[in-house]
């Protein structure tokens, strides 16, 4: 018998690592996430969001460390995990020749499921995504919103106990990435599958159930998005002068606070912004342009705990994980894995 | 499993899933591979005319002007097995390409990550290539009667067999090089270099036996040729028996003085084939 926490998480990670020579790309991190969860994973590019996923599809064998999907160990049962999960590329995977039914079929068979169950399980997915009308045309006709909800539903096909989406908007559109995430959430509730996602978007984190924040491969922050600017506390003031060197110093002696230069403003945060703002115009001499008071937002909580913003992107993971791979230190679990990831957007 | 016997709230209503059979993948992979086929046209429709444009045109431009070739046979009859070996060979490299078109579109992501083992998918892909091939060198049997060849359902059954052969060594070989290579320009590039002279030195366009030493040596040395030639003798059989003396040398290979009867032949091919086929496989498992 599993033990009773086997109930609670869909998704074990214990200590895992990954060096690539003598960089480490995740540095043994530690995390659990509850069935019926959406998680997020958020980072900014090269912080080894990819990486973590792909050593959790098996795609990528950890240097040290190990994770456990659906009570199966990602390293001792790479064929029970692949069962148990549904992945989402940044790349689209399907074919395109193929009409999205018969991508849903191809994905039914070489999963194994019953044959009696693929049809009628198609038809449900398709109508979860809102693509039932859609359902026999091929795959070339389709938007890059409509193609990334066909993988979305490819990927519940086999009802997996959890569901990988790898930075699933980037190339979306505004509204496709609202709608994605509407589908997301319904999913969620009707196929009660755990979601697991990788995004560099603050906005898309804050509708995560929870969320952990990774950077330079380490697991800096894991609570929910109200926790975690809880955590901050107070009201973040943002002003802007003409001559912002002058404000900055101005503030830093007269309030001895250290302010941050964000989009041509600075920012800093206080615990009462409705009482401080007062106390601003009254002891500054620089004229003040602008001035705004905010709750702690996402994108504050990342500042607050690296020292940096989450889109001073470094070069992307993904690139870098091509090249490895390019060069040889990919890996292939046994005869039916390898390292299939490609990180190009 | 220990993990089913819980039971777990959110997944009531789960429906199992079990590891496919490897016939099951198989299958599944080689419909694909067919279905794919019959939904691009430009393909099929060049794959199925261009040989039956070559013919007409070889056969009939150089068949007038070259006449018998020995033993009764004429050089539009020769012709007649060479491009069925053409347009199998030609179709059966290109669908070993598919496994490029699946990486660049992404798809071959979707096989890979999948709790299959990659010996099932390549195998599907093979017999996918093959039946393809197949197919494409069948369309030539009804050019047959205009260059005066007699075709019996023997024959045909026998050529079948032997087509299928081919088809499966060239998708194989098709597989290794689309295994190793990234982009469909590098696999055009490798297929011209490579298969550009497999095919003109086959015995296709014309017999072996008679032609400068340099060029006869390297066309021995093309485990094509001894594929070309049983497929010639069994398509060319009616024909030669009606003149038993001299035909042998026009459709069979001469080595070292001695013409190959068929059966031997098909042993140095059983063993090319025997080779290529691991490859493939190997250079597929092996492909990042």
């Amino acid at each position: 018998m599993m033990q009773s926490e086997d109930q609670q998480y869909a998704i074990e990670v214990l200590t895992l690592t990954k060096r690539f020579g003598d960089f480490t790309a995740v540095d043994g991190v530690s995390f659990e996430v509850r069935r019926g969860e959406i998680f997020g994973f958020l980072g900014p590019n090269g912080a080894g969001k990819t990486t973590t996923i792909s050593m959790l599809c098996t795609l990528l064998r950890p240097t040290s460390g190990t994770a456990r999907i659906g009570g199966h160990d990602i390293i001792q049962e790479p064929a029970a995990v692949r069962r148990e999960i549904g992945i989402v590329f940044q790349d689209t995977t399907l074919d395109e020749r193929l009409t999205a039914r018969e991508n849903l079929h191809f994905h039914g068979e070489i999963y194994g499921m019953a044959r009696s169950e693929i049809a009628a399980r198609a038809a449900t997915i398709l109508e979860r995504v809102g693509l039932t009308d859609r359902a026999d045309d091929q795959v070339l006709t389709f938007s890059g919103g409509m193609k990334r909800r066909l993988e979305i539903a490819r990927g519940l096909m086999h009802s997996p106990a959890a569901l990988f989406l790898d930075e699933p908007t980037v190339g979306l559109d505004p509204q496709s990435r609202r709608g994605l995430w509407g589908y997301a959430q319904s999913l969620r509730d009707s196929e009660g599958v755990t979601i697991f996602l990788t995004t560099h978007y603050m906005d898309e984190a804050e509708a995560c159930d929870r969320i952990a924040i990774i950077d330079h491969g380490k697991i800096i922050a894991l609570d929910t998005p109200s926790g975690l600017k809880g955590r901050l506390g107070g009201d973040v003031i943002s002003v802007s002068a003409a001559d912002n060197q002058r404000l900055a110093a101005e503030i830093r002696e007269r309030f001895e606070i250290e302010p941050q230069t964000e989009n041509d403003a600075l920012t800093f945060r206080v615990d009462r912004g409705d009482q401080f703002v007062p106390l601003l115009f009254s002891r500054l001499e620089t004229p003040i342009q602008t001035v705004s008071i905010r709750r702690p937002t996402l994108d504050d909580v990342f500042v607050a705990l690296t020292g940096h913003q989450i889109r001073d992107a470094a070069p992307s993971e993904g690139e870098r994980l091509i090249s490895m791979m390019r060069s040889g230190r990919g890996f292939g679990p046994g005869r039916m894995g390898g390292p299939a990831m490609r990180g190009r957007r | 499993m220990a993990v089913e016997s819980i039971p777990r709230a959110l997944d009531q209503g789960r429906p199992r899933t079990r590891q496919p059979s490897e016939l099951r993948v198989i299958k599944v992979v080689w419909q694909r591979e067919v279905l794919t086929y019959t939904r691009d046209r430009p393909r099929m429709i060049s794959g199925l005319f261009m040989p039956l444009v070559m013919m007409l045109i070889l056969g009939e431009g150089l068949g007038n002007s070259i006449g018998e070739l020995g033993g009764g046979i004429n050089y539009r009859q020769f012709i007649f097995p060479g491009m069925v070996a053409q347009a199998v060979l030609m179709n059966s490299v290109f669908t070993g390409a598919s496994i490029i078109w699946d990486k660049q579109f992404g798809f071959l992501r979707e096989i890979l990550v999948a709790p299959i083992s990659r010996t099932s998918i390549v195998v599907g892909k093979l017999l996918g290539g093959t039946s393809i091939a197949l197919l494409q060198g069948s369309i030539i049997f009804l050019a047959a009667p205009i260059l005066g060849v007699e075709l019996t359902p023997l024959i045909v059954l026998k050529m079948w067999a032997l087509m299928a052969v081919l088809a499966l060594a060239m998708t194989s070989l098709g597989i290794a090089l689309a295994s190793r290579l990234a982009t469909q320009e590098s696999f055009q590039m490798v297929t011209q270099l490579t298969i550009m002279p497999t095919m003109f030195l086959s015995g296709i366009m014309f017999p072996v036996n008679n032609i400068p030493a340099w060029l006869e040596v390297l066309a021995k040395l093309n485990p094509v040729t001894y594929l070309v030639a049983p497929l010639r003798s069994a398509a060319l059989s009616n024909e030669i028996a009606a003149n038993a003396t001299g035909a042998n040398l026009v459709t069979n290979v001469k080595v070292f003085g001695h013409v190959l009867t068929t059966a031997e032949s098909l042993a140095i091919v059983a063993a090319f084939v025997v080779f290529i086929l691991l490859f493939a496989v190997q250079s597929f498992r092996n492909q990042g």
